[in-house]
């Protein structure tokens, strides 16, 4: 795992350098919270919008770093040969994995860290029922998610094609998942279909343990098995 | 196989070996059985028309390819099967690599260094290839000079025994190309072995100390560029070089 520690922070630097994705992972999703807060009504239950509002976006951000932003740095490397470079030396692809996955998991905990911040400041966000949950849950979606992201990163040819590959699969499942609109709120077959979805458990357990609700663990389980599964074909199906 | 058992000898002259190396894509036949070897010390020049398997001959060599058949000794050691002992022994700068654009030049020569257990002082070298004052500039705004200078800098980074320079003065105008072979010969100087494709023949005769001419997937010949320009009786060794590979000058 040599270089593994500057292969992170030099490219936690460049995806903060590009403008895209510091917008889109830090900014935008502090406007949808805005946003969603603007009415202020409680969700059906009484539960203050805000706590239910900041554990959905959080999974948001994730979803933004890990299907979005990932499959196309990764893509895109491959693509303008960034990759074959660094495959005439001896830094090992698990360790390009590993860096490239902790570089924009620390992107999506910067992202949940501004939300919590502003719902702190702002909106009265109510601190975590169960904290250790709320991590546990928190890691095993970025985890599972970017395990997706990878497979993407790791078979796709061009940094183009990972945008429109990574923006069809998060855009559909973030708003059928329940991470922009509330569980709650949504119809029945909406729901229904949304819980296929891999983001439904990550989205139920991190809002599970904001709340103090108990976490199923079979939704913890799911995600653990899509990080192994989506994570092993990553690596096999791997391409400089 | 060679039954001299002094050939496995680590300290042995000889630091790469091809004999009857092949290679094809889908069906195309690019490498016809290359034979050469280049000598511990010397700038080795792989000349050649465009296609004739010269970038193919050298991925094959730092094991970014893996060639049909034919005998591949690097430093004793067979790319494929020692890719993990030979990595860090070489050093390459490949046509067409790239770094991602908002990397910047000290970034990119650190991040490399720490791909290498045992690597050269990078800032030393930042410092030796004129990058210093060029160390925040990211990557995408170098101009085509200065980044054949940093991708030299990072095949070296790894304090390689053999480098491999694929193309390198492509693109650059004159004085840069000036500039780039006095470095070549810097490198050679401090006793790293250099393999130099090129189809520039000026550039070939100005630098290497032998020169393989390569065509259709085969050595053409091979000799020091004296030894090339007597042998097809001309001046220049452009003009050999047409003459030895039966081509049109221009």
């Amino acid at each position: 795992m040599k270089g593994i520690t500057q292969v992170i922070a030099v490219e936690l630097k460049l995806v903060v350098r590009d403008p895209m994705s510091a917008f889109f992972a830090l900014a935008f999703p502090l406007i949808m919270l805005w946003v969603k807060l603007r009415s202020g009504k409680p969700l059906p239950g009484g539960l203050p919008a805000v706590d239910a509002t900041v554990p959905m976006l959080s999974v948001f951000v994730i979803g933004l770093a890990a299907l979005v932003v990932l499959p196309a740095t990764m893509a895109g490397y491959r693509e303008r040969r960034v990759l074959k470079r660094m495959r005439a030396t001896p830094a090992a692809p698990g360790m390009l994995f590993g860096a490239q996955w902790a570089a924009h998991m620390l992107l999506a905990v910067l992202g949940t860290v501004l939300l919590v911040a502003l719902g702190l400041v702002a909106y009265d966000l109510s601190a975590p029922a169960q904290p250790g949950v709320v991590v546990l849950a928190w890691l095993l979606a970025a985890l599972s998610l970017s395990a997706i992201g990878l497979l993407l990163g790791a078979v796709v040819p061009s940094g183009r094609t990972a945008t429109v590959f990574g923006l069809s699969l998060f855009f559909p499942m973030v708003f059928i998942s329940g991470a922009v609109i509330p569980r709650e709120t949504m119809g029945q077959g909406m729901r229904a279909l949304g819980d296929l979805m891999p983001m439904a458990p990550a989205v139920q357990a991190i809002r599970g343990g904001w709340e103090g609700h108990a976490v199923s663990p079979v939704s913890l389980l799911v995600l653990v098995a899509i990080t192994l599964v989506a994570g092993g074909l990553a690596v096999k199906a791997f391409r400089w | 196989m060679p039954v001299d058992s002094g050939m496995h000898d680590s300290r042995y002259m000889t630091v790469i070996e091809i004999d009857g190396m092949t290679k094809s894509y889908r069906g195309n036949q690019v490498l016809n059985g290359v034979s050469l070897t280049v000598e511990r010390g010397e700038i080795f020049g792989i000349a050649g028309p465009n296609g004739a398997g010269k970038t193919t001959t050298v991925e094959c060599a730092s094991g970014l390819r893996e060639r049909d058949g034919g005998v591949l000794r690097v430093l004793g050691l067979d790319p494929r099967a020692d890719r993990r002992r030979l990595l860090p022994r070489i050093g390459v700068q490949l046509q067409e690599a790239a770094l991602p654009d908002a990397i910047k030049v000290g970034e990119a020569l650190k991040l490399y260094a720490s791909f290498y257990d045992a690597p050269a002082d990078w800032r030393a070298l930042m410092e030796e290839w004129g990058l210093a004052e060029r160390r925040r500039i990211s990557y995408s705004s170098l101009s085509g000079g200065w980044k054949q200078r940093l991708f030299i800098a990072l095949a070296l980074v790894g304090n390689p025994e053999v480098v491999f320079l694929d193309e390198l003065t492509t693109g650059l105008d004159p004085s840069a190309r000036r500039m780039t072979w006095s470095l070549i010969r810097d490198i050679r100087d401090r006793g790293v072995t250099v393999v130099l494709v090129t189809h520039f023949m000026d550039e070939a005769e100005a630098l290497c100390d032998r020169i393989a001419i390569v065509d259709h997937g085969r050595v053409v010949t091979h000799g020091t560029p004296g030894e090339l320009i007597a042998q097809a009786h001309t001046d220049s060794l452009e003009d050999a070089y047409f003459a030895l590979t039966g081509g049109q000058a221009a």
